[in-house]
C-alpha cells in the first residue's frame, strides 16, 4: 500500500468550486452550500496521445 | 418552381420571414404566391399553444386548486373549537401557497424543480394559513393573531403558478437547469416526476336515460354535492315506475314517493308530467300501484316509507321528530336538487321530467342517452384530484388539532399557558406526508368521499421527448376494462375535434386509454349563482311560480343549469342566442355553454369543470369574423389569442353546444348557414399523432401503431438530458429533425427535440434477409452514426446508517491484493471513477457494511476492520460500459448516497427494430457492406433496403409521398410539409408540386431511380423508388433481449430451471412444442427435454404397496416406510416435480399408488 492516500476532490454542482470529503462530512459544498456533489473525470487515460 | 405556400413563414420563429425581403432583393416564392382568398387563420394556432400550451389542461386546473378551490377547503372548515372548553378557538383567516423550498435543519432554501430530481425530494411548498385564536382562560380570553402559519407542504405543479418556473423565459429556464420545451404539468414526488392522469368519468348530476341489465328503460342520477354522493335510478318494470335507492333494500314505488314529497294529486302529476293522453296511459299502472299500497296522503306515504328504509342506518336519529323517510328523501333521493324547508316542490318537478324522460324514451327510442357521448363526459383532472385529497386531510388536521386541544386542556398544569396556534406544528405531517404519499403511490384512498382508486399517477415517461408529451395528454378511463362491450371503445363522432381519433393503445385499453386533441381545453369550475340571477333577468320564469300545468306548454322550454332546472322560456333560441352574445363580450365566463335541444324542449347551460372544449372562428351568416387585417395585427404582436377571444372572433364550445352550430372546414365551404369555421382541421388530431406526414393518406390502424411506436422512438430527451440522472435513458447519438415535416412538429418542438434520422430508403428487394419486414443495413452508414445510441443506466449505493450508531463504509481499494483486477476503475476514495471503462463484474464501489448492525456498541465510530463485511457493489452488464458520472448527494434520511451513470454506445446490429412513421417497423435484418449496395447514376447510395412487400397490404400511402417530398426537399433545400388534410391550406406539399420539383432537380417526376446493382455492376431492371425517409430506432434492442442457457439456477421447491431472463432462465417446451413431438413420434427426445434437462429424480417405489419409499445409505438399499421392508421396492426415474405432487397429496389424504410394469 502506498503511504499517502491521494485526496479526491468533487465538484460542485452549482458554482463548480473543488471540495474534498472526509468520511462523515456532509455533502455540501463549501463555497456555496450547493448539496449535489459529483466526481472529476479519472485522469488515467487508456489512450496514448502524442 | 412555382410554388403555393411560404416556406419560410415558419411559426415559431415569430419574426414574420415574408414581411421584410432580404439583401438580395425579393424573394419570388411571397410574388409568385396566389393571393388567398380565404384569410389564413392557422398563425393562431401557434398563439394558442403559446398562452394556453401543450399541457394548459393540467395547470389551469392545478392554478384553480391553488388559487380558488384550497381557499374555500380552508373557508369551509375554518374553526377548531375545543369541545369541553369552548372560549377556546382557532379560526383560520387565509391561506396561501408560498414558494417551493426544502427545510434542511432549520435553514429554509428555495429549490428547483432539477435539484430535487437530481436529489430525490419532494418538490413542494409549504401552505401558510393566517390564524386568529384565543389564549387564556374562560373569564379572559385574549385574541392573537398569527400570520404565515406553515401547516404542511404541498408539491407543486411545475410551471403552475406557484412554481419557481412560472413566467420564466428561455434563458431563465436554462439557467435553473429546466429544458424550455418541457411542457411541465407533472410533480417531483422523491425525486420521481409523477403524472396524475386524466380520469374520465360519466357527467355527475345530469338524468341519463339507459336501459339496466334486465332491459328495462331507467333514469339515472350521480348527484354529486359537498356533502353527498348519491346514485338515484327511476326504473319502469311492468310498466310501472319505480325508485332504486341505496337507502331502500327493495324498490319503492315512485308514486308513494311522490306523495311522500307532498304531491297528493295524481292529476297534479299528470300534469307535471304533460297532458300528452300518451303519457296519461303510462302512468295508470303506478297510480294504481300506489293505491294498492294503500297510499293516499303524505303521511300514509311517509309511513309506508319508513318500513321500507334500511334499518341499520341513521340508527341515532330515531329520537328525532321527522321520519327517517323524509331525512332520506331530502339527503339522499336526488341530492343534487336543494330542498328549501319542507318544500319538495323542486324535487317534485325534478322527478317529473326523469319520469317524461323515460316515457319518451319508451315511446320513441332515438330519446334514449349515449353513455360513450362525449358531451356526457366530464375529464377529472390534476387539480379537482389533489382538492380532494387536501380537503381530506384538512380536515383529518383540524379533527387531529381539536383532539390535542381538548387533551391539552383536561390537564389542568398545562391549560393555562396553551396556546393552541403551536398544536399547527404538530400536525404539519398528516397533510406533507399524506399528500406526499398518495402522489407517490397512486393509490387515492380517501374514506371521506368513499374514493378508492388506483394508479391514478404514473411515473412520468422519459422515453422520448414526445412520450412524456403524449403522457401529459392521456385520458384514463374508470370503469373496468374486461366488459365485452364495443361501445366505449368504438370512435365516437362527438369526440371530433377533442379527443384524437389515432392515438390508442392497442390491445386490452384499446379504445378505452385516449388522448386529447392538440387544441383541447377542459374546463374549471365557474360559479353559478351570478349565472342564475342572470338567466332571470333574460326571462327565464321561476319553477316556484310555475304551476304543474305551465311547466310543458308546448314551445316553451326548460331551462337547466348544471343539471338543475330553473325553471322555462317562453323564446329558447333568443334566450340561447342573448347568452351567447353576453359569453362573446366577456359579461359571463368564456367557458359556460348553452345548448338548446329541440327533441327534449329544454336549454341546457353548463358552467361546470371537466368539460371537454376546443375554439373554433365565429361566422356571420357564413362569413368568418376574422378578417386579414386581425391577422395582420396577430403578426405584429399586438393582437394576442386572448384579444380574438375578447373581441368575439373566436369562442369556445363545448361538446354539447357543437350541435346547436354548423361549422365549416373551410371558409370557402361555408354556406349562409354556417355559424362557425374550423382554425385547422389538423387539430383533430393529438400531439402524437401529429407527427405522422400524411396521415390522411394512410390506412387509420397504420397511424395507431405509428402513434404507440412513436414514444418508444429513441431521440432526444429534453436540453437537459445530460444533467438528468434517470434510472434509465435511451438517447440517439445523431438525431435529426424530419426532412418531412408537419405543422404540429414545429409547434411541439418536435423539430428541436427529433428522434430519427433521414435514411435514404431504396425500395427494393436485397438480399432475402428482408423478408416479413425486415431491414437491409448499409454497414458504411451505420459507421457514420445512423442509429447510433446511447443506454444510460444509473446504479445507486447508499452508505447507510445503522441502528446502532455504526455505518457502513467506503474503503481505499487494496490495489496489492488485487490481482483480478476487479478495482482497476476505483480511485482512493473507494469510488468508481468517471470516464472508466467498465468490464463485467468490476467493482465499482468498494463499500462495508458491519457485520452486526443490532446491538449497541461502545465505539461504534471506529469498530476493527474484522467487524466489517465486504459489500461491494459489482457490474454485471457487457463490457465496454463507461461510467459516465457519480453524484454524490445526501437522501432524506441524511445518510451518503452515491449515483453512478453508467453509459453505453450501441450501434444498430442485427435484430434492432426500427420504424418509420408509419406504422412499418422492422428489425435489421442484415447489415451490408457499402460495396455490396446498389447505388444510382448520381452516386447516391440508399442508408437502408426496404422490401417492397411492405407496402401493398399495408397501404401506407403517405409514406410514399414522404419519399417524394423527402427527396425533392434535400434536392431543393426546402423542408417540405406534410399536415394532415393541409394540402388545401397549404400545410402539405401535393404531390404534383413535388414531382415538379423533382422534375426540374433532375428526377424522375415518380421518385424512381435508375440503379445500378452493387455486386455485379450491372444497371438493375427495373426503376427503384428512393429517397429519404425518417426512421426511428425503437427502444428493443437485441442486446437487452438476447438469452440462452446450457445449465443453470433452479427454482428450490421444483427443482426445475429457473424462468425469464433476469434469472438466466432455461427456455421452455411448452405444450404445444411437446404437442409436435408426440405426433411425431419422438419419444426420446421428449423424455430427455422433459425430464432429463429438467428435474430428472430417482425414486423408491414399492411395487406392493406403490408407495415412495426411501433410500438406506446404511444397509443399502431402498426401503418401504409403509410396509416396513425393502422386499419389493424397485429404483425409476421421475421427475421431481412428480414427486413433489405425490407428496402434496398425500398431505391432503389422497393417496397416489404407482403401479409399476415391465416396459
Amino acid at each position: 500500500m502506498d503511504p499517502q492516500p491521494e485526496p479526491v476532490s468533487y465538484i460542485c454542482g452549482d458554482c463548480g468550486m473543488e471540495n474534498t470529503l472526509k468520511p462523515g462530512d456532509v455533502i455540501q459544498c463549501r463555497e456555496c452550500g450547493y448539496r449535489i456533489l459529483y466526481k472529476k473525470r479519472t485522469r488515467r487515460s487508456k489512450l496514448q496521445f502524442r | 418552381m412555382v410554388l403555393n405556400h411560404d416556406p419560410s413563414q415558419q411559426p415559431m420563429n415569430g419574426n414574420g420571414g415574408n414581411k421584410v425581403p432580404d439583401d438580395s432583393g425579393f424573394d419570388q416564392r411571397i410574388l409568385t404566391a396566389p393571393v388567398k382568398s380565404a384569410v389564413d387563420k392557422f398563425q393562431l394556432l401557434p398563439e394558442f399553444l403559446k398562452v394556453r400550451g401543450l399541457v394548459k389542461q393540467h395547470l389551469d386546473s392545478f392554478n384553480f386548486f391553488v388559487k380558488t378551490e384550497i381557499k374555500k377547503i380552508v373557508r369551509a372548515n375554518n374553526l377548531i373549537r375545543a369541545s369541553r372548553h369552548p372560549h377556546i378557538y382557532l379560526r383560520f383567516l387565509n391561506v396561501k401557497i408560498r414558494k417551493p423550498s426544502i427545510v434542511d435543519e432549520s435553514v429554509t432554501d428555495e429549490v428547483t424543480p432539477q435539484t430535487c430530481r437530481l436529489s430525490d425530494q419532494t418538490y413542494a411548498a409549504p401552505i401558510c394559513v393566517d390564524v386568529e385564536y384565543t389564549h387564556g382562560s374562560r373569564d379572559d380570553p385574549r385574541l392573537h393573531r398569527r400570520l404565515n402559519v406553515e401547516i404542511g407542504r404541498m408539491p407543486i405543479m411545475l410551471r403552475s403558478c406557484c412554481c419557481v418556473l412560472y413566467g420564466r423565459d428561455e434563458a431563465e429556464l436554462a439557467k435553473l437547469g429546466e429544458c424550455p420545451l418541457d411542457p411541465g404539468g407533472y410533480f417531483v414526488i422523491k425525486g420521481t416526476e409523477k403524472v396524475i392522469l386524466i380520469q374520465e368519468q360519466l357527467s355527475k348530476n345530469r338524468i341519463i336515460i339507459e336501459t339496466d341489465k334486465k332491459g328495462n328503460i331507467a333514469a339515472s342520477v350521480t348527484s354529486s354535492t359537498e356533502k353527498i354522493k348519491t346514485k338515484t335510478v327511476i326504473v319502469v318494470e311492468n310498466e310501472k315506475f319505480w325508485l332504486h335507492l341505496n337507502q331502500f333494500p327493495k324498490k319503492v314505488p315512485l308514486m308513494v314517493v311522490m306523495k311522500a314529497m307532498g304531491m297528493e294529486s295524481d292529476q297534479e302529476v299528470t300534469q307535471m308530467v304533460g297532458r300528452d293522453p300518451r303519457y296519461s296511459y303510462l302512468l295508470l299502472a303506478s297510480f294504481e300501484e300506489c293505491r294498492k299500497c294503500n297510499v293516499y296522503t303524505q303521511e300514509q306515504a311517509l309511513e309506508y316509507l319508513d318500513k321500507m328504509v334500511k334499518r341499520s342506518m341513521y340508527s341515532s336519529n330515531s329520537a328525532e321528530k321527522e321520519s327517517r323517510a323524509f331525512s332520506v328523501l331530502r339527503d339522499v333521493f336526488l341530492a343534487n336538487v336543494p330542498v328549501d324547508g319542507d318544500n319538495f316542490r323542486t324535487k317534485c318537478i325534478y322527478v317529473a321530467v326523469m319520469m317524461r324522460r323515460i316515457m319518451d324514451a319508451i315511446l320513441n327510442k332515438d330519446a334514449m342517452d349515449d353513455k360513450d357521448y362525449v358531451g356526457n363526459k366530464r375529464l377529472e383532472l390534476s387539480g379537482q384530484l389533489v382538492s380532494l385529497l387536501f380537503e381530506d386531510l384538512f380536515k383529518s388536521m383540524t379533527t387531529e388539532v381539536k383532539n390535542l386541544t381538548d387533551k391539552m386542556l383536561d390537564k389542568p398544569d398545562k391549560a393555562k399557558n396553551f396556546d393552541i396556534s403551536t398544536l399547527l406544528n404538530r400536525t404539519q405531517n398528516i397533510i406533507t406526508l399524506g399528500l406526499e404519499r398518495t402522489l407517490s403511490t397512486g393509490n387515492f384512498e380517501i374514506k371521506r368521499f368513499r374514493m378508492e382508486r388506483k394508479g391514478m399517477t404514473q411515473v412520468l415517461q422519459r422515453l422520448s421527448f414526445i412520450g412524456a408529451m403524449g403522457h401529459m395528454t392521456r385520458v384514463s378511463p374508470q370503469f373496468e376494462k374486461s366488459r365485452k362491450v364495443s361501445g366505449p371503445r368504438a370512435l365516437q363522432p362527438s369526440q371530433w375535434g377533442m379527443l384524437c381519433p389515432c392515438d390508442t393503445p392497442e390491445g386490452e385499453a384499446c379504445g378505452l386509454v385516449k388522448n386529447l386533441a392538440l387544441m383541447t381545453h377542459v374546463t374549471t369550475d365557474e360559479e353559478e349563482a351570478p349565472l342564475i340571477s342572470m338567466c332571470y333577468s333574460l326571462g327565464v320564469e321561476d319553477l316556484e311560480l310555475l304551476s304543474a300545468e305551465e311547466l310543458h306548454t308546448p314551445d316553451s322550454f326548460l331551462v337547466i343549469l348544471n343539471g338543475l332546472i330553473l325553471g322555462k322560456h317562453r323564446k329558447p333560441l333568443r334566450f340561447a342566442n342573448a347568452i351567447r352574445k353576453l359569453r362573446r363580450v366577456g359579461k359571463i365566463g368564456e367557458f359556460v355553454s348553452v345548448f338548446v335541444h329541440n327533441k327534449q324542449h329544454c336549454v341546457y347551460l353548463a358552467s361546470d369543470g371537466g368539460r371537454v372544449c376546443r375554439p373554433l372562428v365565429i361566422a356571420d351568416k357564413g362569413v368568418s369574423r376574422i378578417k386579414e387585417h386581425h391577422m395582420k395585427e396577430l403578426m405584429d404582436g399586438v393582437r394576442t389569442f386572448d384579444d380574438f377571444l375578447r373581441d368575439g372572433l373566436l369562442e369556445y364550445l363545448d361538446v354539447n353546444e357543437e350541435n346547436n352550430t354548423l361549422i365549416a372546414l373551410y371558409e370557402g365551404d361555408a354556406t349562409p348557414e354556417t355559424t362557425h369555421i374550423e382554425i385547422e382541421p389538423f387539430t383533430i388530431l393529438g400531439v402524437i399523432a401529429g407527427l405522422i406526414p400524411y396521415p390522411h393518406h394512410n390506412q387509420s390502424p397504420r397511424n395507431t401503431y405509428q402513434c404507440a411506436m412513436g414514444k418508444q422512438a429513441m431521440g432526444n430527451i429534453a436540453f437537459n438530458q445530460l444533467r438528468r440522472n434517470d434510472s434509465l435513458l435511451y438517447l440517439l447519438v445523431y438525431p435529426q429533425r424530419p426532412l418531412l415535416t408537419t405543422k404540429t412538429i414545429e409547434l411541439v418542438g418536435y423539430d428541436k427535440l427529433g428522434a430519427g434520422q433521414n435514411a435514404t430508403v431504396a425500395v427494393m428487394s436485397y438480399s432475402g434477409y428482408d423478408i416479413e419486414d425486415a431491414i437491409v443495413m448499409n454497414k458504411a452508414s451505420l459507421d457514420r452514426g445512423f442509429g447510433r445510441c446511447i443506454v444510460m443506466k444509473k446504479y445507486s449505493a447508499v452508505i447507510q446508517k445503522h441502528s446502532n450508531d455504526t455505518s457502513d463504509r467506503i474503503l481505499r481499494p487494496n490495489r496489492a491484493a488485487d490481482t483480478a483486477g476487479r478495482m482497476r476503475v476505483l480511485d482512493d476514495d473507494g469510488i468508481a471513477a468517471p470516464g472508466e471503462i467498465l468490464k463485467p463484474f468490476d467493482i465499482y464501489i468498494n463499500k462495508q457494511s458491519p457485520i452486526d448492525t443490532r446491538t449497541p456498541k461502545a465505539s461504534a465510530a471506529n469498530l476493527p476492520d474484522s467487524a466489517y463485511r465486504s459489500n461491494a457493489q459489482s457490474f454485471k452488464g457487457h463490457g465496454g460500459e463507461v461510467v459516465d458520472r457519480v453524484v454524490l448527494c445526501s437522501d432524506k434520511d441524511k445518510n451518503m448516497c452515491i449515483k453512478f451513470l453508467i453509459r453505453h454506445t450501441r450501434r444498430p446490429e442485427l435484430g434492432d427494430k426500427f420504424s418509420s412513421r408509419h406504422g412499418q417497423k422492422g428489425v435489421c435484418g442484415t447489415i451490408v457492406p457499402q460495396e455490396d449496395f446498389p447505388f444510382s447514376e448520381k452516386g447516391i447510395c440508399p442508408d437502408l433496403i426496404m422490401n417492397p412487400h411492405g407496402f401493398p397490404s399495408r397501404m401506407t400511402v403517405g409514406k410514399m409521398i414522404e419519399l417524394l417530398g423527402g427527396k425533392a426537399g434535400v434536392s431543393c433545400g426546402r423542408f417540405h410539409y406534410g399536415s394532415a388534410f393541409g394540402e388545401r391550406s397549404g400545410h402539405a406539399d401535393k404531390v404534383e408540386a413535388i414531382s415538379e420539383t423533382l422534375v426540374s432537380k433532375g428526377f424522375s417526376y415518380s421518385g424512381k431511380d435508375f440503379i445500378y446493382s452493387g455486386i455485379t455492376g450491372c444497371p438493375l431492371q427495373a426503376y427503384i423508388f428512393m429517397g429519404p425517409i425518417y426512421y426511428q430506432k425503437l427502444k428493443h434492442m437485441v442486446l437487452d433481449k438476447m438469452h440462452a442457457r446450457g445449465s443453470g439456477p433452479r427454482v428450490m421447491l421444483t427443482r426445475q430451471p429457473t424462468e425469464g431472463r433476469a434469472r438466466n432462465g432455461g427456455l421452455r417446451v411448452g405444450e404445444m412444442e411437446r404437442d409436435c413431438l408426440i405426433a411425431y413420434g419422438a419419444s426420446m427426445l421428449i423424455y430427455e427435454r422433459l425430464m432429463l434437462s429438467s428435474d430428472p429424480f430417482e425414486v423408491q417405489v414399492c411395487t406392493a404397496c406403490g408407495l415412495l419409499g426411501y433410500y438406506n445409505h446404511k444397509l443399502k438399499t431402498g426401503i418401504c416406510s409403509y410396509c416396513k421392508n425393502g422386499d419389493k421396492i424397485s429404483t425409476m426415474k421421475l421427475p421431481y416435480a412428480c414427486k413433489l405432487m405425490i407428496q402434496e397429496l398425500q398431505s391432503m389424504n389422497i393417496v397416489p399408488r404407482l403401479k409399476l410394469a415391465d416396459a
